[in-house]
């Protein structure tokens, strides 16, 4: 499956490319990017991310504790601080975790 | 019966009853008592021009659903299938059927496609060796439904999304079809006026039927003076908008489907007297809401604001009403007052209702939300800050509102900027991607075909230019007692409604440039009345004009018709007709690829 799944998207990625949109093959590449960190993540840790959108995967990833995933994630696809940190105060806040919330 | 659509200048109700005159026919033809399975998004429409009591005098027993397995025991002669001509339902047909026969019993099948038959359809049934079980197969021509006494609407879903995305234009076919037939019955239209792509092809199309009908010619004096044909595309930016009219709002909150509104049940749990609802106290409350009602009739098209005043009059002249009781001290004041009772009682029920919805829609109006809302999108229309990334649009997205709300907002940027910067159009894109989901990348290729997303190319922003001219926002728009139409938005008056109002006066002529600046041609059409048949004038007599929305129209612009028909110096009344009503949630809606899929 993942070999087919990878090469069908592969080859989008090569069809945005042909009609020049390049929004759209970046977006397609990032989108590989991400389903192969959360198939790797679930086959370490059984988290259950494949098929989120980032941002639920990184909700999933603070809710688990992964602090430093999530981490990754935010600067490997360059999400704007601004959701990221909104992101953060409410996963530690629903989690009552005000010590790490103290430290920020 | 339907007495609200006869109450307008054109008397809809002889549409009415010849669509229902065809019904009846077409039973009369199944011999029999019969049992009619519905494609149930059917049922709505055609509760508007026949109920079930005309059904059940034509021998119409028992009435299904139409799902897939065997067919539900019912002790008939005739099983007819009402059904639009989609592959998919002729297959749920054919396991009805086959499974049918092996229970041996002699009933006759009919099938009624709505609105027209298929070729492929047929096929279909023909290749899962169905097509021979059926007695007759015939189509139910329904184009336009009477809505109300100046509204008439195709409800037909995709119409935008087929015109615009997929290069489908079976819409507008049966819209030419319906206006052919609208034609038959309330005489030719003189003038025919259009502005967009669509429309050039649907008059067309109405020029070519009419030639071919040439041996024929139509004798009845003509009902409509004009008819102007409007692409929804040539005003993107109205729908989008949030209707700030009591019937807008209701649909923005709770939606209209088929002229009724499903409520909370909460602010409803008093029984109305002598009225036993049949809903448990946990169901929505289901509203009828049309002009039968006279105090909807009176404030549907208001500005909400002015909604809370003119209910709390209507308050005071109700219970003045009753108080007259007192007053009455003969036999026959008393008789008299007696005999207005059922009256006064429904407008207090009606009274009853509409403050409980008002003060369920007042809660949203009322919130942060709602008004943070706003406000961007008068910045927008207005033409504050277009080019940059919006702070609360940015947030909206942080805080997973829904994504509908989202790509209203984005697409209404990007409408009144006449495209968005690449910087800011990529922004949000990977934005929306990031929180929703990469699979609405489709959705926002959708948009952007759809022209409600793009691009700014070289040109200029010509959207400052269009706002000025048509005067599309007013700053002192007046909510209680309007002046102009830009009270529907207060505001923003629709570009829409602004292009028909200049067509009536001064004419076109004089914005031909901004005209230009919109897509698609603009055009006049004349068709020839045969001798004898051109209408004398009164003084002072009023001129009616048929406004057709190719793609869907909202409330709030209908209301900004009926508000230019009242007004006294206007000399025009407009009727108006569309492929769908709609509002900004169920337009994007239908652009979004695999909308079901969509729980957000």
């Amino acid at each position: 499956y993942q070999v087919t799944a990878s090469y069908r998207e592969k080859s989008a990625v090569d069809e945005y490319n042909k009609a020049k949109n390049e929004f759209s093959a970046k977006a397609t590449e990032d989108e590989m990017r991400l389903l192969r960190f959360q198939r790797k993540l679930d086959d370490e840790k059984g988290a259950g991310l494949l098929g989120l959108s980032l941002q639920a995967t990184m909700e999933a990833l603070l809710a688990l504790g992964l602090h430093k995933q999530a981490e990754q994630l935010y600067r490997d696809f360059r999400v704007p601080d601004k959701r990221y940190w909104w992101l953060k105060l409410k996963s530690l806040a629903e989690k009552e975790e005000w010590e790490e919330l103290e430290k920020f | 019966m339907a007495a609200h659509l006869s109450y307008g200048r054109v008397n809809l109700n002889i549409l009415r009853e010849a669509a229902r005159k065809e019904l009846r026919e077409f039973l009369d033809k199944c011999a029999g008592s019969k049992a009619i399975v519905w494609d149930e998004y059917l049922t709505g429409p055609f509760g508007l021009i026949a109920q079930y009591s005309l059904l059940k005098e034509h021998e119409v027993e028992k009435m299904f659903t139409l799902k897939s397995g065997r067919l539900p025991a019912a002790d008939v002669k005739n099983i007819i299938f009402f059904v639009r001509p989609r592959l998919e339902l002729m297959d749920i047909i054919a396991e009805n059927i086959i499974s049918e026969d092996k229970m041996h019993s002699p009933r006759d099948f009919h099938i009624l496609f709505v609105p027209r038959r298929s070729m492929l359809c047929e096929q279909r049934l023909k290749e899962q060796g169905v097509l021979a079980s059926f007695i007759n197969i015939e189509e139910y021509i329904l184009d336009l439904i009477p809505y109300d006494g100046d509204l008439l609407s195709m409800e037909y879903e995709s119409a935008f999304r087929e015109c615009y995305l997929e290069n489908d234009q079976t819409s507008l076919y049966h819209t030419a079809k319906g206006l052919m037939t609208l034609q038959a019955l309330y005489g030719t239209i003189p003038q025919i006026y259009g502005k967009g792509e669509c429309a050039r092809h649907v008059a067309n199309m109405m020029l070519r039927m009419k030639r071919e009908f040439a041996g024929s010619q139509n004798q009845i004096l003509p009902v409509f003076d004009t008819l102007l044909l409007l692409d929804r595309n040539v005003d993107l930016l109205t729908p989008l908008a949030t209707q700030l009219t009591y019937e807008g709002l209701i649909d923005e909150v709770y939606g209209i489907t088929n002229g009724y509104v499903k409520l909370p049940p909460e602010k409803f749990a008093q029984k109305k007297q002598g009225e036993a609802s049949k809903d448990l106290p946990t169901e929505p409350k289901k509203l009828q809401l049309n002009s039968a009602e006279e105090l909807y009739a009176e404030i549907r098209d208001k500005n909400f604001n002015a909604v809370g005043a003119a209910l709390s009059k209507k308050a005071k002249i109700i219970s003045a009403a009753f108080e007259e009781r007192h007053n009455a001290k003969t036999v026959g004041e008393i008789k008299q007052f007696v005999s207005q009772l059922p009256h006064m009682q429904a407008a207090r029920s009606s009274l009853a209702n509409h403050t409980s919805i008002a003060e369920l829609i007042k809660d949203i109006t009322t919130s942060e939300a709602f008004f943070d809302n706003l406000t961007v999108e008068q910045e927008f229309m207005t033409g504050v800050e277009t080019d940059k990334v919006n702070t609360y649009i940015e947030d909206s997205i942080a805080q997973k509102d829904p994504l509908i709300k989202i790509l209203r907002l984005v697409s209404m940027q990007s409408v009144c900027n006449n495209g968005l910067k690449q910087k800011v159009f990529d922004y949000y894109r990977r934005e929306i991607l990031q929180t929703y989901g990469y699979e609405h990348i489709l959705t926002l290729n959708n948009l952007e075909k759809a022209g409600l997303l793009k691009l700014q190319s070289n040109s200029r922003n010509n959207y400052p230019t269009i706002r000025k001219t048509l005067k599309l926002w007013m700053e002192d728009a007046n909510e209680q007692n309007p002046n102009d139409i830009s009270y529907v938005y207060s505001g923003y008056a629709p570009l829409s409604i602004r292009l028909t109002q200049v067509l009536a006066r001064p004419g076109w002529r004089s914005i031909e440039e901004v005209l230009k600046m919109l897509p698609g041609p603009h055009f006049e059409e004349r068709q020839q009345l045969p001798a004898g048949l051109h209408k004398k004038r009164q003084q002072g007599e009023n001129r009616t004009t048929l406004v057709f929305f190719l793609g869907g129209v909202s409330y709030a612009e209908i209301a900004a018709l009926r508000f230019l028909s009242q007004m006294e110096d206007s000399g025009m009344e407009y009727i108006i007709a569309t492929t769908k009503l709609l509002n900004g949630t169920t337009w994007i809606k239908s652009l979004m690829d695999r909308p079901e899929a969509q729980t957000s």
